[in-house]
């Protein structure tokens, strides 16, 4: 009997603390450990950057997994950073746990496909020529919608948080998370569907990346939707910024201050893609 | 001795063991089975393919990857060698979901970490052990705002 009880206790803790209570730190975690495994990939895909010579879309086949990972652990990050305006209550609700989870898991399967992608030498966006990959772009399509709803989630309980302090901070991160999600599920959407553009992201000029501009990678010959999916998502960290600003140096305008950005940040989404859909670059290199 | 049919039969149970740690929950006994049992009775069975086969490899040895090599010219010692990497990455996955559980990690996020550690061992263990670190480089949230 002893020799049987020996046996069964396998020395396995208990779940922690944070994953049983509501604890209010749980979302944030959560987040973090998303961040650190894109920071784990992000390590190694940029010594494998420097010894792999694959090339796709003629330019080094680990360029994008490193895009990837640098704008979902800033995604990630900016949901830490305006998470502290929640009200514990809000911090501890299942909406704000599951949505971090949500997108948490979703960057996780994003970095992980493109980068399995990436080691066979393949491409991920738009490669749907054998099942198993029409399934992977698929998949990463449902995880995308993931992403931005758990940004939106977190705007939309800002704002049901209401608060006096910091209001500007406030005001930008619920224009910024809310209109930045709703934009870049708009943008990406079309990036994706193909309906516009035959060949995804590019209309006009050199149909690839090595002419892009450098890091950003967008055309400097035609136009390319990849803009104004880039100026959506950035609201979510631009209208907070400008919000804070505008907390310190001009406290009785915030309102307008960040209104005037919001209304000017969707213009300059819409110019974007309606230069791209002219078929002009961004900028001529 | 049948080398291919004892492949299989310690693919099979440890392909078993991973989607019982992914997806099931950490039921006392079964974590006790695959730390207890199948762990130990892989390594048992590398250790038994180490004794009878290891030293008759002509040029084999761990100190040129061309010896590496001449080891697994060996079928006994190729599969001693797989039933090596079956037998680790299991006890790696199973330490990586008790600090995970530990810490309190969700298990949508042990999923994936674990399906690393499953498909390549150490890239698993990279990824949780940065993972798990991350929360300390993160300072705690700021009061009151």
């Amino acid at each position: 009997m002893a020799l049987l009880a020996h046996f069964v206790s396998a020395d396995h803790p208990r779940p922690g603390v944070f994953a049983q209570s509501g604890s209010p730190d749980l979302a944030r975690c959560v987040l973090i450990f998303g961040i650190g495994f894109q920071i784990a990939m992000l390590g190694t895909s940029a010594i494998a950057y420097a010894f792999d010579e694959r090339l796709v879309n003629a330019i080094n086949i680990w360029t994008k997994p490193l895009k990837f990972q640098i704008s979902l652990s800033l995604h990630m990050l900016t949901m830490i950073w305006l998470m502290p305006l929640l009200s514990e209550s809000w911090l501890r609700s299942r909406s704000i746990r599951w949505s971090a989870t949500a997108v948490a898991f979703a960057a996780m399967f994003e970095t992980a496909y493109i980068v399995l992608q990436s080691a066979r030498g393949r491409g991920s966006h738009y490669i749907v020529q054998t099942p198993p990959e029409a399934a992977g772009y698929a998949a990463m399509g449902v995880g995308s919608v993931a992403l931005v709803l758990g940004s939106f989630i977190l705007g939309f309980a800002i704002w049901r948080t209401g608060g006096r302090a910091h209001p500007g901070f406030r005001l930008g991160a619920i224009l910024g998370l809310t209109i930045g999600s709703v934009l870049t599920l708009v943008t990406a959407g079309i990036l994706s569907s193909g309906r516009l553009i035959e060949s995804g992201r590019w209309i006009a000029g050199l149909k690839n990346d090595a002419s892009g501009l450098p890091l950003l990678g967008w055309s400097t010959t035609g136009g390319d939707y990849r803009v104004a999916h880039f100026f959506s998502t950035h609201i979510m960290q631009a209208l907070p910024l400008l919000g804070l600003t505008a907390d310190r140096l001009l406290p009785s305008k915030v309102r307008l201050v960040v209104g005037v950005g919001a209304l000017g940040s969707v213009a300059v989404v819409a110019a974007t893609f309606m230069q791209a859909r002219s078929g002009l670059p961004f900028l001529a290199w | 001795m049948d080398f291919h049919f004892l492949f299989l039969l310690c693919n099979q149970i440890v392909l078993v063991s991973w989607l019982v740690l992914i997806a099931l929950p950490r039921w006392p006994l079964v974590i006790a089975t695959m730390r207890n049992g199948i762990i130990l009775l892989l390594s048992l069975l590398y250790a038994v393919l180490m004794f009878v086969y290891f030293f008759r490899v002509e040029g084999g040895g761990f100190g040129s990857l061309e010896a590496v090599r001449a080891l697994f010219s060996s079928d006994p010692v190729l599969l001693g060698g797989w039933v090596h990497y079956l037998a680790f990455d299991l006890f790696v996955g199973l330490w990586v979901a008790a600090r995970a559980d530990e810490i309190g990690m969700s298990r949508f996020l042990q999923g994936p970490i674990l399906l690393l550690t499953f498909m390549f061992g150490p890239a698993g263990l990279l990824a949780f052990e940065i993972m798990r670190r991350s929360r300390q480089v993160f300072p705690p949230p700021p009061e009151g705002i």
